[in-house]
């Protein structure tokens, strides 16, 4: 008999870190290989199943940032360090770090898109000999939006980071604008020897890719993440179908030479 | 001219207001023809009458404009309608024995209407050929659904179509359109829980939204069909009034039976100078109050498990 | 092997096979239609052949029984699980041969598209089928065009007479050996199909995804009310939703199941955060005629839509599925010419 692919396994809550009001990232226990980018089907007590990306790998965990929707997620941030929740992944194909390496790195992500491509910041982060300059674009709603400031904080020491909000009502520490307003502040070198990686809403992506492409980097240099339904994780579902893509199993992450042929 | 103008009415036609003149009223229980029997209207009306037809509010023709000494031939013309209309007659050609219980109406039903949960025109043959020929003056209507096109609950007795949704868990599939179609179009009686719509049984008409949105047939009809009767709705020049509601998930012999021991209800209880013998079984009601009719109305009667009675019934209406 | 039987011999056939298997066939559900006093043809557990409706198509596709509309994979309590029962018994399914052809695209799906699907397979591995001849097209059947109107592989065939006898062709040597001794009269059987449709349709040789920029998509914003109906009565729509089902205040027990979903029924591409794609239902159709006829075939080779014309017999609103395809050639033409 093959094996039960839908069955879940239990993980241990090892740490709870809030960022915002409804945005918590949840250090589960975990064994084995993961990539950033790759994600989870994280079972919600009181809610049901939903796919979260992985937005940070150690020895023997995985950091699962979720966000509180509605009724969506409210459960789980009941739950305290040592209960445990149930898991199924990881799934889909994640980022290549390889695939960046000893070159110029351009990072843009709105929203909770910064959750995915953490993992990818975090590497160059600390392994700056193996890139070249690198730019981390982040954009979110509001200041109190913003996730991972501590991380941003840190970063900022040896990369160029623009911190955005869409809006402000009082005075901010960062900027204020679209992500796509700071893409004619990144320190370009040789466009072809420069990789971006874009993560975010629908028309965050569409608009930041279009101005990544606007500035001189091949299609080929650019990578994006796409945020879909993902019901199983397993092929089967049909919720994150894109034409004749399945969303699961060969994304969440594309080249933006396939990225751009995703039509919904 | 010496005519019996109480005899003629009995008989189904009319004293009008051209001398001499009279219409001879047909009856169609359930408002549904072969299409046939308008050729043998159409001959009456071009042979006896003034060559037109009234479809009557009521559902039937009226044929105007025959002569009163014409009234016999009419009467062995209208045999093949009587006869293919399957009308209880006391004398083969001689017309129509009676015109106190008017004719049985009903909206088209679900021999055409997606919504009619039952085929009203059969089961108004079937009172008619329990109640016709009756002198009293009766009026029955039926309708398929809640959406009421017939407008029973202007007649003494309204009948309309109702089922008992039947849910099929496993056959969900958490669309909502049960719900959705519930809310927007009938009572809310669906609400959510647990992925699958729960059904508030005492809110729930029985209209059947449910089973016409469902996409997977986990609502079905229920096997039997069910009934809401509304009692006792008139017009009229006193104090016309909306029918009220007597018995919620009523079968069809129950209200056959109710219909019949009504009848006896007004032989006792009619004015008995009440003008041409025709008094609204409503303002009998008034008199003798609504538990007294209760009582002769239910006389062994088995009403199904899920049936509700409602009493006691209040009418509104204008008065004058 | 090929027989013809009689209605005892094929019954007494089915007892020995009720042993082992539940037997599913199109079969008359009274009053289960919609509208009163209509019946539902669709599949179910039958005992004997008198049940099995020859002359009309099921409004439902066998598939309900290999993925069932609703089913529970597994039940947790406090960080454990328990798998859900497999049914006791394998089926003998009837069907015919667009739905056996259809029956190919379950398998891909389920059990080649990312890993096998474990409760599929549970219930595939244990499945005999029973090819329905069909005599004649029935209306909006386009089985021709897609090429499904044969099927060679089955266990046994089986075509209503006449005279009330069967024609059957039989493989599955067991069943054959116990015809024989029943003294069913052998001959030749070829199960019956059709070599022609009334309905066609043509799938454009240079079809891509460029046609969702036609302009033909629009007339169904108005024209479909995304009920979903589509989906549930086609034998090769596969997709499904989790549910949990909490038993406990705290939300640590209960159960998961999977209940088919649609993806002209909204909800079906909400995302956590309020995202939604494809809000129009020309999007939706669009959507869902091109995974049949064109991105099933790109990633698998063949095409998916098998022409049982089910979709077209269901639609409350008379939307042609056959008929939008018909569409398809024109809609290339305007998007290439632009």
């Amino acid at each position: 008999m093959i094996k039960n692919d839908y069955i879940p396994f239990p993980s241990r809550i090892l740490e709870v870190i809030r960022h915002t009001e409804i945005e918590y990232t949840f250090r589960m226990e975990f064994h084995g290989t993961v990539r950033p980018g790759q994600f989870f089907e994280v079972s919600i007590p009181k809610y049901g199943e939903a796919p979260i990306s992985v937005s940070g790998i150690g020895e023997n965990f995985v950091d699962l940032t979720i966000r509180r929707v509605g009724k969506v997620t409210n459960e789980v941030f009941e739950r305290y360090v040592g209960d445990t929740l149930l898991l199924r992944g990881p799934y889909g194909n994640g980022f290549d770090v390889s695939d960046y390496r000893g070159r110029d790195i351009i990072v843009m992500a709105g929203g909770t898109g910064l959750s995915p491509v953490r993992g990818v910041v975090d590497y160059f982060s600390e392994h700056p000999e193996q890139r070249g300059h690198m730019t981390l674009i982040a954009g979110f709603k509001t200041p109190h939006d913003i996730l991972f400031r501590d991380d941003l904080n840190r970063w900022e020491k040896n990369m160029d980071v623009i911190l955005t909000v869409d809006c402000a009502e009082e005075d901010v520490a960062c900027h204020v604008g679209l992500v796509t307003q700071y893409i004619p502040q990144i320190q370009l070198g040789d466009v072809r020897n420069t990789v971006a990686v874009v993560v975010g809403p629908p028309a965050m992506m569409r608009f930041s890719v279009q101005g990544l492409l606007g500035i001189g980097l091949p299609e080929a240099n650019i990578w994006i993440s796409q945020e879909r339904k993902m019901c199983c994780g397993l092929g089967k579902c049909g919720h994150c179908k894109i034409g004749d893509t399945y969303v699961c199993l060969d994304g969440p992450v594309f080249n933006y030479t396939k990225g751009k042929f995703l039509a919904d | 001219m010496d005519i019996n103008t109480k005899a003629l009415k009995k008989n189904a036609f009319r004293v009008t207001k051209e001398r001499g003149m009279t219409a001879s009223r047909i009856r169609v229980p359930g408002g549904h023809l072969d299409a046939k029997y308008l050729g043998e209207i159409q001959k009456i009306a071009e042979t006896y009458g003034n060559g037109t037809v009234h479809i009557t509010s009521r559902q039937g023709f009226e044929i105007p404009g025959i002569p009163f000494e014409k009234m016999p031939e009419v009467n062995v013309a209208l045999q093949s309608l009587i006869d293919g209309l399957d009308i209880n007659q006391d004398e083969a050609g001689h017309g129509y024995p009676a015109s106190g219980t008017r004719n049985i109406t009903a909206c088209v039903g679900n021999r055409v209407c997606p919504y009619a949960c039952y085929d009203t025109t059969a089961f108004a043959q079937r009172i008619e050929k329990a109640v016709f020929p009756n002198d009293l003056h009766f009026k029955i209507a039926l309708t398929g659904c809640p959406n009421d096109c017939a407008k029973v609950r202007m007649h003494d007795f309204g009948i309309m179509g109702m089922t008992v949704p039947q849910f099929e868990a496993d056959r969900c599939v958490s669309c909502g359109a049960c719900v959705k179609a519930c809310k927007k179009k009938s009572v809310e009686a669906l609400t959510p829980v647990n992925f699958r719509p729960r059904r508030d049984a005492r809110r729930c008409i029985g209209c059947g939204e449910c089973v016409l949105a469902c996409p997977n047939a986990a609502w079905t009809r229920s096997d039997k069909k069910y009934y809401r009767l509304t009692l006792l709705g008139r017009t009229g020049k006193k104090n016309p009034r909306l029918g009220e509601d007597f018995i919620k998930w009523v079968d069809e012999d129950s209200i056959i039976r109710i219909i019949l021991n009504t009848y006896d209800y007004v032989k006792e209880y009619i004015d008995p100078n009440a003008p041409g013998g025709k008094e609204h079984i409503g303002y009998i009601v008034d008199r003798t109050g609504f538990e007294e009719f209760k009582r002769w109305a239910l006389r062994d009667v088995t009403l199904p498990d899920i049936a509700e009675v409602m009493t006691p019934l209040y009418w509104k209406g204008v008065k004058y | 092997m090929g027989f013809c039987v009689t209605s005892m011999q094929l019954n007494a056939l089915f007892q020995t096979w009720q042993s082992n298997y539940y037997i599913y066939a199109p079969r008359i559900f009274s009053g289960g239609g919609r509208f009163s006093d209509t019946d539902c043809i669709r599949y179910g557990k039958i005992d004997c052949v008198d049940e099995i409706v020859f002359d009309k198509k099921s409004e439902y596709s066998f598939k309900e029984i290999l993925t069932p509309v609703s089913q529970t994979l597994f039940f947790f309590t406090e960080g454990e699980t328990k798998e859900a029962d497999a049914p006791k018994k394998g089926a003998v399914i009837f069907l015919r041969s667009c739905d056996l052809h259809a029956l190919k695209r379950l398998d891909d799906m389920y059990l080649h598209n990312g890993p096998a699907d474990y409760y599929y397979q549970r219930l595939r591995e244990n499945i005999k089928i029973v090819l329905m001849g069909c005599t004649h097209s029935f209306e909006n059947c386009f089985c021709v065009s897609m090429g499904t109107n044969v099927s060679a592989s089955y266990d046994m065939s089986i075509d209503c007479q006449p005279d009330g006898t069967y024609l059957v062709d039989c493989r599955d040597e067991a069943w054959g050996q116990q015809l024989e001794a029943a003294g069913a009269s052998q001959m030749a059987v070829v199960p019956s199909h059709v070599e022609e449709n009334s309905v066609t349709v043509q799938i454009p040789e240079n079809l891509t995804a460029e046609v969702a920029k036609s302009s033909m998509w629009k007339e169904y914003d108005s024209r479909c009310i995304n009920c979903g109906r589509c989906n549930f009565v086609c034998p090769t729509c596969t997709c499904f939703t989790m549910q949990d089902l909490f038993y406990s205040e705290n939300g640590k027990a209960g159960e998961r199941r999977r209940v088919w979903a649609s993806c002209m029924v909204d909800g079906f591409t909400d995302v956590a955060g309020g995202g939604s794609y494809r809000k129009k239902n020309g999007e939706r159709m669009r959507f869902k005629v091109l995974h049949k006829v064109l991105d099933y075939r790109q990633r698998n080779g063949y095409h998916m839509c098998v022409g049982c014309g089910r979709c077209d017999d269901v639609c409350p609103e008379y939307i042609s599925f056959s008929g939008c395809i018909n569409k398809l050639q024109n809609a290339m033409t305007e998007v290439t010419e632009q």
